[in-house]
């Protein structure tokens, strides 16, 4: 017995069948489709219970948000040294421009906090809170387009079908909470810029109770969370208990205990029709959340009521949730549309750490802040004084993170000095997940399932626990 | 491992010798062979496993196992070793063995190490159907092999299912949707020996069974109605999905039904069907996402089609051997890549276009019988012209003396209707030559230097000159486009001239002008590369001097009517491309443009001047005028009389403007190929394979990756599985005759146990994906392989094998089991009761909607678009979900709209499988989400009042009528306690509607379909209730 069933989530069928120690039940007759990944969790005490991941889709431009480069400046409007591109591929997109112009930030840059790190004048609240940030600016990636990349951070291939990181962790550790889904997925409305895709929260080849339940804005936070219209208060009561009796009726005529999952799973549905609206309802929050995130936060949907949403959902223990704002795919006009990614998007991302430091839950909550890959540093298209766009780049950029055991106010990895290449500490996105499973009491390469013969990680054959961003 | 509830299922003692396939291979597959197995690249200490002449080498003066004496063998010393560092498997491998499991491994070593090739590689034997003890239970040979299991492991069979459960099962396994109180009647009332079989017969020949099996099919296709990726754009492939659901109706041999869709192109003088089977081979998922490279995304689309045929047909998992030796079966990297060689074999590109809706090469074209005779009657009209024009430039010749004698001293161009000498700009407007002609526009990094006479464009590759209004021909159009050009850098591509959107991001639609490897390459494409006109120069145009070019095309979608001339002389061409077919025109920009294009290499370094627009094709003799022309000016053409050209170049150049019987001809044969157009672009297309006539070459791929081929490879199939049959083609179609071989020892099992999964709900190989060495051990493998035969001697009849299956007598044993049974054998592989199962997502939706009288019964035809909850699409893409209105919402689950980024939540909340891969096994989850669902979509809702008024217009009590309602939902009779549940769910509901009108009204008027008017509004609402309640039982959502 490996891992306590959790009556508060789904569960599959062999799952119930085999209920403790019911794994033996046919050990002899196939023995391979019992081996549980899941053997031994938690792998090691963890530091982190609960994660929180700020994604921001599309690409933000480590040039002009944290990694500050002097000389890119310097050299504004000078070709891009073939030295410092040693053959690498391009998009197709910039690949075939006869001119790659490096192009410098147009934003002030400033050191901040104790630490002193670097934060442009985008981001004037993530600046405040950098002593409590650990920065990684040598990330880097294998795919050069949208779709791949997202899905290979997602879910650590490229291809479709494998489960995203969050369903991985529900896999591996199951449910903190009865009353709501141990993975939750939040998405910024109206956005326009790159899709996402369902399979970004899906749970690929594992079973599907793990795949993250999305909250959206609006009257059905869950699909089909409310009652059909005119349904009569108490009714929906009544019909479950009704359904719970039927039910019994059937466990004693057939004698199947995945009847039992089926009345608890039912009941659950029941308890989530006021337990998510509840979580959803930001009414009981004072004013000063408001200040704190900012007036967005008013409006469901916005990135800062997502914000403020997932601290709701961690402080009533939903392990895992997972923020997708879209629009950071600046080809063209960066200048601008930076300015109001970072205008919806600072504010919001500060608060949470803040605020979940405040409520104590910050010290167990990983929060992640990043984008797929990062952007070049030439100009995709032409130069101007004031304009300048900015192609994808998978070679380098930045990510932010917070709480649960990661250092403090401290920087790793470094880029060269036109911030091409890492010249220092790179961290691969296997890397980084073999990190954040580490700090949740996963060994990345423990935490397995067998598909198609194959026993299948989130870090695939690769990935290394940085310790170096560990305090 | 538990060897005692082994051997108790066994029905073996202690004193048996350790099974290898299914107790051996297993372990060392799973703990050993990522070092020591097929993998030659991984392998450590040169020490394989998986092979017995491995295991027992010599290891320089010690083996890893020495048969009959464990303690001599270096595997038991290792896989005990005290110290970590020489432990197997190694610690740091996160890999363990238990103490039960390095027992079993002493044993097998003490008892002789003897190894069996695994199972699944080595040809079925027939084999002898076993004497059993209740040789009467036995309804067909089948039961033999099941029951003579059971007694071995001392069990007897579960009685006999009742007659209502029988038909249920059978009646959701065969048409996916459950019988009527009526068809329950007739079925129960029915004495006669052959009621069962009746009902099966009734089943499979209705169209319905079609549907209910393709529905399963679909998941192996990986059937969707978009491309997948971020954009996601729709793709129109359902014609593919009727031919599937048409070839279960009609019985199809199975092995045609594979051979079809893996090869219909290459059989002989294919039919429609058999071509458009083969967009099997072409539901991949697909990309347009801007920069992403053509030929990675091509190598994924060919790898795909390798994992689907793996997965579906022979139960292996290809993906593995893509990027080294498979781990675990003898797969190697080199047979992975001859395998893609077979489905490398058609002419087509890893991006579909953003900018147009062409529908990706290659395609088969399905038109409408009115369309078919319209393209058969312009054809011939089309061909009759081509006659008639060859005949009327015969007729005119004989006044081409008479015509020559009237020529003046000047020969003129005529049909100039643009010309520009870029001698002056004026504020980056480019002058027309032709009166009141639109200017050119010069775009940032275009310059004016010193050209041929007067200035020309310099170009930097990225800016350059576009001209309103000017060029937008059709392929009917001949037109001809001269320029004079200066290339200055010796590059793999640059772009001339163009009129198109984009490059691969329009699939190029258009025309255009390249240098490719410094040679001119000029095309007419409406989709590249099936779709299109290419020739190409053989020899490279000089460097830094000036050529005078003529792009000239006749209007005849063929390449031979498309030209290249340099300095007034026609060049050598070779033919890359000759199958235009479809517009040029789309893409959103109708313009001509030098030097640059849209995420293209543009004419860096070149310099352009005097560019010319005819709308004629030129001939001779005037291209040699426009190239002899003085540097000075573009009008002023050297002084060459007609009489004075070859005599070639007279004839042509009188035919073309000195004859007026062939100018009409002309016109005529372009009318008639215009209206020949005008149906061919209303003609649908569908993707599909279709061989290259010169194969492409193959290459492995060094790590899987695009970016580095390493040799060539040929087509051919892993040898461990069957050698490729000598003589048989080296294409798709002997692939599919290898498959299809009564030798090959994975494709009937396959089939048999797709099937068996299908009404038993698990197959007999449980991990129905996976046949190789890491997957389930058969537990009756006698019975697959039987049934193997039986359906290969039965001439693949599936109809046939499902009718057997359904009427056995293990199909028709109860479900209910004891707990003892239920603890020791929760797979039900022993098959000591029959299957339990939760409906399919599109059983249970369409289950609601049948019994809700909503369910509209059409067989086929475009997807349709029900209910689904506001804004899922929009909120990832921007992209708007249109409902459908009236019969849309109604029709069976598999006609439901597929959108890959953002599928159904009424099937995917049901474990419907995502359709981005070939996936042959759906999970079976119970989540809350499936509750709310059940509760709370309009459709289920809707449809439950449609139930409600089914029983309300029946004249009976509540009692009865509540029985009626259980039945329809179930078909069983209530017991007490349901009754009673429901009982009080209907007066709380009565009680409640009747209280509410408000809501009574709100309550029926969910969904679109209204309530009859002639029930009371809140007695419907309350049974509506009762209905809902029902639907979210598990007596009528798991089948029993």
């Amino acid at each position: 017995m490996t891992r306590s069933l959790d009556p508060s989530r789904g569960a599959t069928r062999r799952d119930l069948l085999r209920g403790a120690g019911g794994a033996l039940g046919l050990a002899g007759l196939s023995p391979l489709l019992h081996a549980d990944g899941r053997a031994g969790l938690p792998h090691h005490a963890p530091k982190a219970k609960r994660i929180v991941y700020l994604f921001q889709s599309g690409g933000p431009s480590q040039h002009d948000l944290f990694d500050h480069k002097p000389l890119l400046i310097e050299r504004n409007g000078e070709q891009l040294p073939d030295s410092v591109r040693q053959g690498q591929r391009l998009t197709g997109m910039s690949g075939n421009q006869t001119s790659l112009p490096l192009a410098g930030t147009q934003f002030e840059f400033a050191r901040h906090g104790e630490c002193g790190a670097w934060v442009s004048e985008l981001l004037p609240h993530t600046a405040n809170i950098v002593d409590k940030l650990c920065f990684v600016r040598s990330m880097y990636t294998e795919a050069i387009n949208h779709d791949p990349a997202v899905t290979f951070f997602m879910t650590g291939a490229q291809i479709a079908g494998r489960p995203s990181a969050g369903a991985w962790i529900d896999y591996g550790l199951g449910s903190l909470n009865r009353d709501l889904p141990a993975f939750c997925v939040l998405v910024t409305k109206n956005k326009g810029g790159q899709p996402l895709y369902a399979r970004l929260w899906g749970a690929g080849f594992l079973s599907a109770q793990h795949q993250g339940v999305q909250l959206r804005a609006g009257k059905d936070p869950v699909l089909y969370l409310k009652d059909p219209e005119g349904l009569p208060a108490g009714l929906r009561e009544r019909s479950v208990e009704a359904l719970r009796r039927l039910h019994e009726a059937q466990l004693e005529r057939e004698g199947d205990p995945a009847l039992r999952a089926r009345i608890e799973q039912w009941a659950l549905a029941h308890r989530m029709q006021s337990s998510v609206p509840e979580v959803c309802d930001l009414s009981d929050e004072p004013e000063e959340t408001f200040e704190l995130y900012g007036e967005d936060a008013r409006d469901p949907g916005t990135y800062a009521a997502n914000c403020l949403l997932a601290r709701r959902l961690l402080e009533r223990d939903v392990r895992c949730v997972q923020l997708f704002h879209k629009g950071w795919d600046q080809h063209g006009g960066l200048p601008n549309a930076i300015r109001t990614q970072c205008r919806e998007t600072d504010q919001a991302s500060a608060a949470l750490v803040l605020d979940l430091e405040r409520r104590g839950l910050l010290e167990d909550t990983l929060v992640v802040w990043g984008g797929e890959f990062g952007r070049t540093n030439y100009s995709q298209g032409k130069l101007t004084a004031n304009d300048y766009g900015r192609d994808h780049h998978p070679r380098c950029w930045t990510i932010w993170m917070a709480g649960a055991g990661v250092r403090q106010g401290f920087t790793h990895g470094a880029t060269d000095e036109l911030g091409y290449n890492i010249v220092e500490d790179p961290v691969h996105v296997h890397d980084l997940n073999a990190t954040l499973l580490h700090q949740l009491g996963i060994d990345h390469e423990r935490l397995t399932y067998l598909y198609q013969g194959r026993h299948f990680r989130l870090t695939d054959v690769h990935g290394r626990v940085v310790e170096e961003l560990l305090a | 491992m538990a060897i005692g509830l082994l051997v108790w299922a066994a029905g073996l003692t202690p004193q048996e010798p350790v099974d290898f396939s299914r107790e051996i291979r297993p372990l060392l597959s799973d703990r050993c062979f990522i070092c020591h197995g097929p993998d030659e690249e991984a392998r450590e200490a040169d020490l394989r496993l998986d092979l017995r002449a491995g295991a027992t080498a010599d290891l320089g003066g010690e083996a890893a196992v020495v048969p009959g004496k464990p303690e001599e063998s270096l595997l038991m010393r290792r896989v005990r070793h005290e110290r970590p560092r020489r432990l197997m498997p190694p610690p740091r491998s996160k890999l363990s063995l238990s103490e039960e499991e390095i027992a079993l491994l002493e044993r097998w070593i003490a008892e002789g190490a003897d190894y069996e090739e695994h199972w699944a590689f080595v040809r079925p034997e027939r084999p002898t159907v076993p004497e059993v003890e209740d040789a009467g239970w036995a309804r067909d040979d089948l039961d033999r092999f099941v029951l003579a299991r059971l007694e071995a492991a001392g069990r007897a069979p579960a009685p006999e299912a009742g007659r209502a459960t029988w038909l249920r099962r059978v009646h959701f396994d065969l048409s996916g949707l459950p019988p009527t109180p009526e068809e329950l009647d007739a079925f129960l009332a029915d004495d006669a020996p052959d009621a069962y079989g009746r009902v099966v017969d009734g089943l499979l020949a209705s169209t319905r069974y079609g549907e209910r099996l393709a529905s399963d099919w679909l998941d192996a296709a990986r059937y969707a109605e978009t491309y997948g990726y971020q954009s996601d754009v729709g793709m129109r492939v359902w014609p593919w999905r009727d031919w599937v659901i048409g070839a279960f109706n009609e019985d199809l041999r199975w092995d045609d039904f594979v051979t079809w869709q893996l090869a219909g192109d290459l059989l002989e003088e294919p039919t429609h069907d058999q071509r458009l089977a083969t967009a099997f081979n072409r539901l991949h998922r697909q990309t347009n996402e801007g920069g992403s490279t053509e030929e990675e995304y091509r190598v994924e689309y060919v790898a795909d089609r390798v994992h689907t045929f793996g997965t579906a047909f022979l139960g292996l998992t290809m993906e593995c051997a893509r990027c080294h030796d498979h781990k675990y079966d003898p797969i190697s990297q080199e047979e992975y890549y001859r395998l893609f060689a077979f489905f490398d074999d058609i002419d087509e590109s890893g991006l579909y276009s953003h900018f147009t809706n062409a529908v990706p090469t290659p395609t088969l074209w399905l038109p409408d019988a009115q369309q078919e005779q319209s393209l058969g009657e312009l054809g011939a009209r089309v061909a009759e012209r081509e006659a008639a024009l060859a005949a009327a430039r015969e007729e005119a010749l004989a006044g081409l003396a008479a015509w020559l004698a009237e020529q003046p001293e000047r020969l003129e161009v005529a049909g100039r209707t643009a010309a520009f000498d870029f001698d002056a700009a004026l504020e980056g407007a480019l002058p027309n030559a032709i009166a009141e002609g639109p200017a050119g526009k010069m775009g940032g990094g275009v310059e004016l230097v010193e050209g041929r006479g007067g200035k020309a464009l310099r170009l930097d590759g990225d800016g350059g000159v576009s001209f309103p209004g000017v060029g937008a021909f059709t392929r009917n159009d001949p037109f001809t486009i001269a320029l004079r050009m200066r290339p200055t850098r010796a590059t793999e591509r640059a772009v001339v001239f163009h009129r198109s959107r984009a490059w691969t991001d329009a699939g190029s639609r258009g025309y255009q002008l390249l240098l490719e490897d410094g040679e001119l390459s000029a095309s007419l494409i409406h989709f590249w590369p099936g779709n299109a006109l290419r020739v190409r120069a053989l020899e490279p145009l000089p460097l830094d001097r000036w050529s005078h070019v003529a792009f000239v095309y006749d209007g005849s979608s063929r390449a031979a009517g498309l030209e290249l001339w340099v300095d007034g002389v026609r060049i050598e061409t070779e033919v890359v491309r000759d199958a235009l077919t479809r517009t040029i025109l789309g893409g959103g920009d109708l313009n001509l443009t030098i030097g640059e294009r849209f995420r293209d290499r543009g004419f860096a370094g070149g310099e352009v001047d005097d560019l010319e627009v005819f709308d004629r094709r030129l001939t001779a003799g005037e291209l040699a005028v426009l190239a002899a022309r003085s540097e000075e000016s573009l009008a002023e053409a050297p002084n060459v009389a007609p009489a004075e050209l070859e005599p070639a170049a007279q004839r042509e150049l009188f035919l073309a403007t000195g004859a007026p019987g062939v100018t009409t001809q002309l016109q005529e044969l372009k009318a008639a190929r215009v209206a020949q157009a005008a149906v061919v672009g209303r003609v649908p297309e569908i993707m599909t394979m279709a061989a290259l006539a010169e194969p492409r070459r193959a290459f492995f791929l060094e790590r899987g990756s695009y970016l580095e081929p390493s040799h060539e490879v040929w087509p051919g199939t892993p040898e461990s599985v069957l050698p490729f049959p000598e003589g048989a083609p080296p294409d798709r179609l002997g692939l599919a005759r290898w498959l299809t071989a009564p030798e090959n020892p994975l494709f009937g099992r396959v089939t048999v146990n797709r099937f068996w999964q299908l009404v038993f709900g698990t197959g007999l190989v449980s991990s129905s994906e996976n046949f190789g060495s890491q997957g389930a051990e058969p537990v009756q493998r006698e019975l697959l392989d039987y049934l193997t035969h039986e359906l290969r001697d039965d001439g693949w009849s599936v109809k046939r094998l499902l009718r057997r299956l359904v009427l056995s007598a293990t199909y028709r044993q109860s479900s209910r089991a004891s707990a003892e049974l239920l603890e020791r054998d929760p797979d039900n592989l022993l098959l000591a009761r029959g299957p339990v199962r939760p409906l399919s997502a599109e059983q249970l939706r369409d289950n609601a909607l049948y019994l809700g009288e909503l369910l509209v019964e059409k067989v086929g035809g475009p997807s349709v678009r029900p209910y689904q909850p506001p804004g899922l699409w929009h909120e990832k893409s921007g992209a708007r979900y249109q409902e459908d209105k009236g019969e849309g919402l109604w029709r069976r689950s598999l006609y439901t709209y597929w959108k890959r980024t953002s599928p159904p939540p009424s099937m995917v909340i049901f474990d419907a499988t995502k359709r981005d891969v070939c996936v042959v096994r759906r999970q079976r989850t119970t989540s809350p989400l499936q509750a709310l669902a059940l509760w709370n979509d309009p459709q289920q809702v809707e449809a439950a009042r449609g139930l409600a008024q089914r029983v309300l217009r029946a004249d009976l009590d509540d009692v009865a009528r509540l029985g009626s309602l259980f039945r329809w939902c179930t078909s069983r009779a209530p017991e007490a306690a349901e009754l009673e549940a429901l009982g009080d769910l209907l007066a709380s509901a009565r009680e409640a509607f009747a209280a509410d009108a408000e809501a009574t009204t709100a309550y029926l008027a969910v969904g679109t379909r209204e309530p009859e008017a002639s029930l009371d509004p809140p007695e419907l609402a309350a049974w509506a209730v009762v209905a809902g309640a029902l639907f979210a039982s598990d007596s009528t959502v798991t089948l029993r």
